[in-house]
């Protein structure tokens, strides 16, 4: 369970985007007749970017304003990084009237998952967050009997969703951080999708791309090295569909990355077994989820539950 | 030297007509640069790439291309959006400012300014000059316009940037729009605390307690680091350069130990309470001192305090960081030999660092030493491939105390700096006042105190106008009015000591004798009027008497002038700073003439109008004089001597007073009186006054008495 957004820089983006750059794949895309747009902004977190591509320089403009703007949305409702977002909102009152859709999306999402996975995935982990971090800074795990206290207050039982509020039991707090960046991939995309986008590839964090690179050629994900700074391990492609990746080493407490942001909550720790999780699905929503979920339960149990899931595959990497 | 007739007081009020007209069209209108998206994308091109822009902060995050997604380069914004200072006249400048996610400037660039020193005097290149020194300082930390040359002469070039020579105000403003504004926005975006400005957490010195080493280290007061051979090679992995030396993995290569020194309880018990107390002299109040002592093997290349640091630079491969920002500092260069540290200290090399009061550390938040080791690949075109390693402190935070920033807020300094200049106008003003009061000295001397008078003139416009640049003028009276109604800041006043000053004895001075110790006296530009108009009698030119009937209107201009300067600017109206083109005095004082034509021209003509009606501006049009003659009517002293003669039937002063400032009835207009003390001259005089010359033919005394006014 992913307890705080973070720059996950496991994707290394289209390679293509990597390798030719903003004016080589102009120069292509030009030679089919496409003009290519491309926004970047910073939002839940991390930098974000959207390249679309077609004939009309105009309409471009105009469906990359409106992925920005459902992305706002996305980021309105659910960023923890925002003290104003819905979410932050739920969490300082402990109840919140009228959700916005994207936080009861999510949030329903979340629990269903947590259901299926018999709690591996858990949506109340954001309890442990600040006392991890706070025991890192003085180079220290924190203490058995806090970490017990914390986890008292841990459970996805302990939320209550209807589609007019959300409830929380006291102590409890929420965080989608392990959704948010998949959901918003997939806000996007249906924004350019409902302005006639075909060819399109965002990065929210996590990633969706549909038709084809603007070259004609299609899209390529590079995944990074999860101990190599800068290095691609694999590449897929092509990549059409949504990918998102859990690592533990991005955010880790201890030098070594036994210790990071993803949470165990049965144990409160970190879970041991993988170095990082791709995860391929048709919506960035359960690509995300089944991500975090799969770095809880390891590579055979995490494996399992991909396979019960239609258009979904996973990749690891064990830790050393 | 009046003449009769009627002269031609109508063409001089079509002159002024015509050169406010000529003015008014020449100054441009003023308004705040907003860049929209094109224009930010002008200022970072590609490969930058301009992000959207922030939902709830006017900023704009400026990315890069990396490794096929993007990292955040800068975030840039406009400082008018933070921080809008008033800047001369009261329009804050507007500045481009890209700040780095490390809390440095990247660049800082002139967006917008109406600072007339840049405008006309010495042109926009030195302004683009100063702000370029921001970029690389730190916005974590104060940062001081010092004099020209400042860095130069030591001044420390992280927390300093060098002055311009007669554009002290300016700069500062810049300045502080600069580290206002980027502070607004680092701890928007940047996640500054407030902690550390403004405020400096220093050790509490009588909190000592005995502690030996070991308890040091457990209790985690002094902190080691310890990288052994096989860990280094483990982050070497892959690099070509994972085996330095020979020896087993377990061994340690780097073994350092650190503690903070200005913590009596840390340093008094490493170092003894003599070395101690020496070391506290030394380092000075609000600094901090970290030790680093190398107990690893001496002769090993990882060692950072080997043969290859150099003794008080900063070290290159030991560095100190708080908050993942970098703090300077610096190894002191403290004595070494027979340095009898204190008891049960491993031996090693080490060094004593220190953190300066600016670099905003706060020794009770945590911070991090951070060696680092470096090794070199390949025998020709060697590559130097560097690890780093990092050791924590936390110290609790009862250690310290949070005090007060030990340096005054910026005004002091511009007070300490004018100190040359704010002497000299006290002098003057002591020479002044004694003169002024007392009638019977130098004042009734016809022959020397004319002398005097254009002496201590000639001082006005030289000392007090182009030395001290301390000419009073109306913008500061609108500055004000601003103040009052919109911006409630009054700090502007500080900025310029010795216009402060001025005013004070300006105000005290208004109340005693009236407006005329100002405009007579102590105004640069109506000396150097009074200075032209003396001119006249060896050029042989006759100047005019303007007649009643035009004077009385025409001095009634002057209260209009300074209505409409008022009201416009507590109305806000942009075209106020153009209006208060019509004193002359920024072209003439401030900038020394070195303008373009049509201003130049302005006041030229106004000076040499002085030649034909005497200080025409000064009566008639100046705003400044203007309310300075309304506060004067709060004068408690009718201080000119009168005689019952005076006006029935002696007119000889009324006559005399160049400035029309005596009744046909011999009654003093105090708001129209300059001192100029020729009246007083002459009553003093028993050759000149004409009651006395008669009363001596009579061979009868007669006294000079006050007359009561009505």
């Amino acid at each position: 369970m992913s307890a705080r957004p973070t720059r996950r820089r496991v994707l290394l983006g289209a390679s293509g985007l990597a390798a030719a750059g903003i004016a080589g794949l102009r120069a292509q895309a030009g030679a089919r007749g496409l003009t290519v747009r491309t926004r970047a902004g910073l939002a839940l977190g991390t930098t974000v970017s959207l390249t679309a591509a077609g004939p009309d320089p105009d309409a471009l403009d105009a469906a990359l304003s409106e992925g920005m703007a459902a992305l706002r949305t996305v980021e309105h409702a659910a960023s923890l990084f925002r003290p104003d977002s819905a979410l932050s909102r739920l969490n300082r009152d402990g109840h919140l009237d009228a959700p916005p859709a994207a936080l009861t999306t999510m949030l329903a999402f979340a629990l269903g998952l947590a259901e299926r996975t018999g709690g591996a995935f858990d949506p109340t982990v954001q309890p442990l967050w600040p006392l991890w971090s706070q025991a890192a800074e003085r180079g220290a795990r924190p203490e058995p009997a806090a970490l017990r206290d914390c986890l008292a207050r841990v459970g996805w039982r302990r939320v209550r969703l209807s589609p007019e509020a959300i409830t929380l039991e006291p102590g409890t707090a929420v965080t989608l951080n392990a959704l948010v960046q998949g959901h918003a991939a997939d806000a996007v995309m249906a924004a350019l999708r409902a302005r006639g986008i075909a060819d399109a590839f965002v990065d929210t964090g996590e990633f969706g791309a549909a038709g084809a690179h603007p070259d004609g050629t299609p899209w390529r994900l590079g995944l990074a090295d999860p101990r190599r700074r800068g290095e691609v391990a694999a590449v897929i492609a092509p990549f059409t569909g949504f990918a998102a990746t859990s690592g533990d080493y991005n955010m880790a407490f201890s030098p070594d990355f036994s210790d990071h942001h993803i949470f165990d909550p049965a144990t409160g720790h970190s879970p041991r077994g993988l170095a990082s999780v791709t995860v391929t699905a048709p919506s960035g929503l359960l690509a995300d989820g089944l991500s975090t979920a799969c770095m809880v339960l390891g590579p055979e149990r995490g494996g399992a539950l991909v396979a019960r899931h239609r258009g979904c595959a996973l990749r690891v990497s064990v830790k050393a | 030297m009046r003449v009769s007739g009627p002269g031609r007081p109508g063409g001089m009020a079509v002159l002024f007509a015509v050169l406010a007209l000529a003015l008014a069209a020449l100054v441009p209108a003023a308004g705040a640069g907003e860049l929209d998206r094109a224009g930010i994308a002008r200022q970072f091109p590609p490969p930058l790439v301009v992000g959207e822009k922030d939902d709830a902060l006017p900023v704009w995050p400026i990315l890069k291309q990396q490794a096929g997604s993007y990292e955040v380069f800068a975030y840039a914004f406009e400082s008018i959006d933070f921080a809008p200072i008033p800047g001369f006249g009261g329009t804050p400048p507007d500045l481009l400012i890209a700040l780095a996610p490390d809390g440095n400037f990247r660049d800082v660039k002139v967006l917008s300014h109406r600072e007339p020193v840049f405008l006309e005097g010495l042109g926009p290149e030195p302004l683009f000059a100063f702000v370029e020194q921001y970029a690389g300082l730190s916005a974590r930390q104060p940062i001081r316009v010092g004099r020209p040359n400042a860095r130069a002469a030591g001044a420390s070039a992280q927390t300093t940037v060098d002055g311009i020579a007669m554009a002290t105000a300016s700069t500062r403003t810049i300045n502080q729009s600069i580290l206002a504004s980027a502070l607004a926005v680092a701890r928007g975006k940047l996640g500054f605390g407030a902690a550390n400005v403004g405020l400096s957490v220093e050790a509490k010195p009588d909190l000592f307690e005995p502690l030996g080493f070991d308890a040091l280290l457990s209790r985690g007061w002094v902190r080691r680091l310890t990288v052994t051979r096989g860990e280094a090679a483990r982050a070497f992995r892959g690099t070509g350069v994972e085996e330095g030396g020979e020896g087993a993995p377990g061994e340690a290569v780097v073994d350092l130990y650190v503690a903070l020194l200005d913590v009596p309880s840390i340093g008094r018990n490493l170092l003894g309470a003599a070395r101690h107390a020496a070391l506290m002299h030394e380092l000075g109040p609000g600094n901090h001192a970290v030790m680093v002592l190398s107990a690893g093997p001496a002769d090993a290349a990882e060692n950072p305090l080997g043969e290859t640091f150099v003794l008080g630079s900063v070290p290159e491969r030991v560095s100190v960081s708080q908050g993942g920002l970098v703090v300077n500092a610096r190894d002191m260069a403290v004595e070494r030999r027979g340095a009898g540290l204190g008891e049960g200290l491993p031996a090693g090399d080490w060094t004593i660092l220190r953190i300066d009061s600016a670099a905003g550390f706060d020794p009770s938040a945590p911070w991090t030493l951070t060696d680092r080791i470096v090794r070199e690949r390949g025998q020709i075109l060697s590559e130097k491939i560097a690890r780093d390693f990092s050791v924590e402190t936390t110290l609790p935070g009862d250690l310290f105390a949070r005090v007060a920033a030990q340096e005054g807020p910026d005004w002091t300094e511009s007070w300490r700096a004018r100190l040359p200049a704010l002497a000299g106008i006290a002098g003057m003003l002591a020479l002044l006042v004694p003169v002024l009061a007392r009638r019977r000295g130098l004042v009734a001397d016809a022959r020397r105190f004319p002398a005097f008078r254009l002496a201590f003139l000639a001082l006005t416009v030289g000392f007090v106008g182009y030395g001290a640049q301390a000419q009073l003028s109306i913008v500061t009276l609108m500055g004000l009015v601003r103040a009052v109604f919109r911006t409630h800041d009054f700090a502007f006043l500080l900025y310029d000591p010795p216009s402060l000053v001025l005013w004070a004895f300006v105000l005290a001075s208004l109340v005693l004798w009236g407006r005329g110790t100002f405009c007579g006296w102590l105004c640069p530009f109506g000396a150097m009027q009074e200075l032209v108009a003396w001119l006249a009698r060896p050029l042989r030119i006759r100047q005019v008497a303007v007649p009643p009937r035009l004077d009385r209107p025409l001095r009634a201009v002057k209260y209009a002038v300074l209505a409409g300067l008022l009201a416009a600017t507590a109305a806000g109206w942009p075209a106020a700073d153009a209006m208060a083109e019509v004193e002359p005095f920024k072209t003439a004082i401030t900038l020394s003439f070195l303008r373009s034509w049509p201003f130049v021209a302005y006041a030229v003509g106004l000076l040499a109008l002085n030649l034909f009606v005497y200080k025409g501006f000064c009566r008639y049009l100046c705003p400044l004089g203007a309310g300075l003659a309304l506060a004067g009517r709060l004068r408690v002293l009718d201080w000119i001597p009168r005689r019952a003669e005076c006006g029935t039937p002696c007119q000889l002063c009324k006559v005399r007073c160049r400035y029309g400032a005596i009744a046909p009835d011999g009654r003093i207009d105090y708001p129209e009186c300059f001192q100029c003390m020729e009246c007083v001259t002459i009553i003093q005089d028993p050759g000149q006054c004409v009651p006395q010359v008669v009363a001596r033919r009579h061979a009868k005394r007669i006294v000079p008495r006050p007359v009561p006014t009505r």
